[in-house]
């Protein structure tokens, strides 16, 4: 019998991805829940095989994003519960990291709103281009280029000490471009 | 400051900079378990359908009008909103000549579907075209205990292949009516009913 083509795709791929996904979650969570997402995301990676595209590491990435939120959101709900505090949800958006040893940056960049430090991070650290950010955000390429231009910019502003209200952070009205 | 300055500045602070690779016996355990785990929870709202796979002029033999039984129809569970049926009290029915008016007029559940996963007793099936009534992305179809001698084709389910399935109610139809693909006749059977 001829070996499965399915199975032996997904043995061809999997190295890459678990590689990739690793240091995607290494960037993002701690140990224990990178474990456990990075075992969801290759289950997942492995039912919709049929789904991923030749260019499969950012869709592996939009994958582990979303294991990571639900993980996350699971996390925030048993905290809540646990040490009975109360807070509205935090945004669905990726948790950030753990901080940079570069204290300048890791200023500048939790000053930023999330969604543009991810652009930044999934640019510099995931070496994504805007039409690999678009897959893992889900946004249009065109859109991921234009949020990474201004992430790109308002961090140089940060970094240089411009940080004032008036320095280029147009967060009310940031948020709902596309 | 460039874009590469910048760039270069964020990787000097990747966290996962001296991350060592992961060794080949986690990625094969990982692969491994990928592959090994289903997710049959996700599918347990019986639609109730069931399935008997006919395996050629054997089994045709064994279902013929005589001693042999029909065997019981398999219960099959899927995703929603493939609508609930009721497993039919019979099942004793003598086989015939598989016809396309017979499929046409009897199936309520027609559909092809590629085999994603299978476990000790369920088989997750990707729906790849819906005849009738099959208007969902996955259906599992559940064989308890098994019984690949009934299977139209290679005689069992394989994860990759293609089969063809159709079930009246809650019963997958026997005699001819459900089984591999490629089975000759099958899908001409299919394309002639729908």
């Amino acid at each position: 019998m001829n070996p499965d083509p399915r199975r032996a795709r997904f043995e061809r791929l999997a190295p890459t991805v678990i590689d990739a996904v690793r240091r995607y979650l290494a960037r993002r969570t701690d140990p224990a829940t990178a474990d456990d997402v990075l075992s969801e995301t290759l289950l997942i990676c492995w039912r919709r095989l049929d789904e991923m595209p030749e260019e499969h590491l950012p869709w592996a990435y939009a994958v582990a994003r979303n294991c990571l939120a639900n993980a996350e959101r699971a996390h925030r709900r048993r905290f809540r519960l646990v040490a009975r505090i109360s807070r509205l949800d935090p945004p669905p958006t990726v948790v950030d990291g753990p901080s940079p040893p570069d204290g300048d940056l890791a200023g500048a960049l939790s000053r930023m709103r999330p969604e543009d430090a991810e652009l930044l991070r999934l640019w510099a650290w995931e070496d994504l281009a805007p039409a690999g950010i678009a897959v893992v955000l889900g946004i249009t390429a065109n859109a991921a280029s234009i949020r990474l231009h201004r992430a790109r910019q308002r961090l140089r502003d940060e970094l240089v000490g411009k940080t004032g209200p008036a320095a280029g952070h147009d967060r009310s009205t940031e948020g709902s471009r596309t | 400051m460039t874009d590469d300055d910048l760039r270069e500045r964020l990787r000097r602070a990747d966290p996962a900079a001296r991350l060592e690779p992961a060794s080949p016996a986690l990625v094969e355990h990982l692969v491994e378990e990928a592959m090994s785990r289903t997710h049959v929870r996700r599918w347990t709202l019986p639609v109730a359908a069931a399935l008997v796979l006919l395996a050629g002029g054997t089994a045709w033999a064994t279902l013929r009008p005589g001693p042999a039984p029909e065997p019981v129809p398999f219960p099959i569970v899927a995703a929603a909103p493939v609508p609930s049926v009721q497993v039919p009290a019979g099942g004793q029915a003598k086989c015939a000549e598989a016809k396309p008016e017979s499929l046409a007029e009897r199936a309520t559940i027609a559909f092809a579907g590629r085999v994603d996963e299978v476990d000790d007793s369920t088989a997750l099936m990707e729906v790849t075209r819906n005849y009738r009534g099959a208007d969902v992305p996955r259906i599992a179809v559940n064989q308890p205990g098994g019984n690949p001698e009934l299977l139209l084709g290679s005689g069992d389910f394989e994860v990759g292949k293609e089969y063809l399935v159709s079930a009246v109610g809650a019963d997958v139809m026997i005699c001819g009516y459900s089984g591999e693909a490629g089975t000759p006749g099958l899908r001409e059977l299919y394309e002639a009913a729908f």
